[in-house]
């Protein structure tokens, strides 16, 4: 925590704000899907649940963006009364940390889509590794589970991954990121072209 | 009063640790029990109010009713597949209606669990404990805090946003098409005005000395004292009581044939 400044901590707060309120909508409307269908009712819209991690990773660059970002996003969530209680901080922290590892992988340097991508899909694996315990779906018929996966996977990397990109370019472009690592590779970009 | 006095780290704590107990439990019997006695100790001890409780606890029947029905629809093959029961006119392996009920039975437990946390504590408090006792970095809880405080100047800056579009010749969004694109439209807007915000009460922050360095004095204090461990003490030990009780009676069933 020490090599972050202050200003990082609080824009990374702030971000984890707006998509808790996200996480938070989006909540009753995979509770209407699950009614529905079922636990996989969850699985397409499940990359929104990452989002935030890639999103501060991206503009922050700083090693434990990830983490940090999803799980502060899971505390608004409790904080904002998701009924889900303080478990949902646990979930949070392990959603962050498969997104992190990816990073972690790149030792924090390569923030290329596919990077991103993957560590939506890195969120995606160990939130699901969870899921099978705490919800449960260790009970299901292997293939059920093997659908669930997959759909994930795909959400993670183009929800998440992709999603996220795009959300954080376009924040860029307005110039309000200037002090940020993802502001200054964009100022960096224009004065080469 | 006693839950609302507790220490909220303490109080988080022990709901993570049942949560994480009750995971391994694949019977009905024993979350069912559970509930009734989280039940017991949110309307007779914490004194929460019964209509508001209703109110938060309805949508998670929905959760366990969805819960139920894929479990039943696409469970794993069953050890005896000869019990069998017959409901609404189909032949059901007794494994599976227990396993289902069991995670039903699971959600509205881990439900009533949060909900005795939530509703018992200042979520401030909380952050303020977390920092206190949990050793979360001063610079971290207080950006949550600082966070936390932004909420409702999100939410106006929503409306003005949305006045702004509409002045402009933007028309109310109709379909559903159009409102997921009028969101894309919001979305960065409202995030740079929080980054330029965040930004601003950053230096705020520093201009008046804040360094986030862990020697530092607080205004509101947290302790843990006996009451908070007794607490925990007491939570977990009747949710182990009860495990062993469905052991010795034989009807606890654990993960085996599950995978």
């Amino acid at each position: 925590m020490n090599n972050w400044r202050l200003k990082e901590v609080i824009v990374m707060a702030a971000l984890s704000v707006v998509f808790g309120v996200v996480y938070l909508a989006f909540l009753p409307l995979g509770g209407i899907l699950v009614g529905f269908m079922g636990p996989i009712g969850y699985e397409p819209i499940f990359g929104i649940w990452f989002i935030v991690s890639i999103i501060a990773a991206y503009i922050i660059r700083k090693p434990g963006a990830a983490f940090i970002s999803e799980t502060i996003a899971a505390t608004i969530e409790v904080m904002l009364g998701n009924a889900l209680g303080p478990i949902i901080i646990l979930v949070g922290m392990i959603q962050g940390i498969g997104a992190e590892a990816v990073f972690a992988a790149t030792k924090w340097k390569n923030y290329a889509l596919w990077v991103l991508m993957l560590a939506g899909m890195g969120s995606a694996v160990t939130s699901f590794i969870w899921g099978m315990f705490q919800g449960g779906y260790i009970a299901f018929a292997p293939s059920y589970i093997l659908a669930m996966f997959v759909i994930r996977l795909i959400s993670g990397a183009l929800i998440a991954g992709w999603l996220g990109k795009a959300i954080s370019d376009a924040l860029a472009k307005t110039g309000v990121l200037s002090s940020f690592a993802l502001g200054k590779e964009y100022k960096k970009g224009k004065k080469a072209a | 009063m006693y839950i609302h006095n507790l220490n909220p780290s303490i109080k988080a704590i022990t709901v993570i640790l049942s949560v994480l107990l009750l995971t391994m439990v694949f019977d009905p019997i024993t979350p069912f029990l559970f509930l009734v006695w989280i039940w017991i100790l949110t309307i007779f001890v914490a004194k929460v109010n019964i209509k508001k409780y209703l109110l938060y606890f309805s949508p998670f029947f929905i959760f366990a009713a969805g819960m139920f029905w894929t479990n039943i629809a696409f469970a794993n093959e069953p050890i005896n597949p000869t019990e069998v029961v017959s409901l609404f006119g189909n032949t059901i392996p007794i494994e599976d209606i227990q396993t289902a009920l069991s995670l039903s039975h699971r959600i509205l437990t881990f439900a009533s669990l949060s909900l005795l946390f939530l509703l018992t504590t200042n979520v401030v408090h909380f952050i303020l404990s977390l920092m206190q006792q949990c050793k979360l970095p001063p610079k971290l809880a207080y950006g949550i805090l600082a966070g936390y405080r932004f909420l409702p100047m999100i939410k106006d800056e929503l409306v003005l946003i949305k006045s702004a579009h509409r002045v402009r010749g933007i028309n109310r969004a109709k379909t559903l098409k159009e409102n997921v694109h009028q969101y894309k439209r919001f979305i960065v807007p409202l995030l740079a005005s929080s980054i330029r915000k965040a930004e601003r009460t950053a230096i705020a922050m520093e201009s008046k000395g804040f360094t986030g360095s862990r020697e530092r004095t607080f205004y509101r204090q947290f302790t843990v004292t006996t009451k908070d461990w007794l607490f925990m003490i007491m939570m977990l030990t009747v949710l182990v009581t009860l495990i062993t009780l469905a052991w010795q009676i034989g009807y606890f069933r654990w993960y085996t044939g599950e995978i």
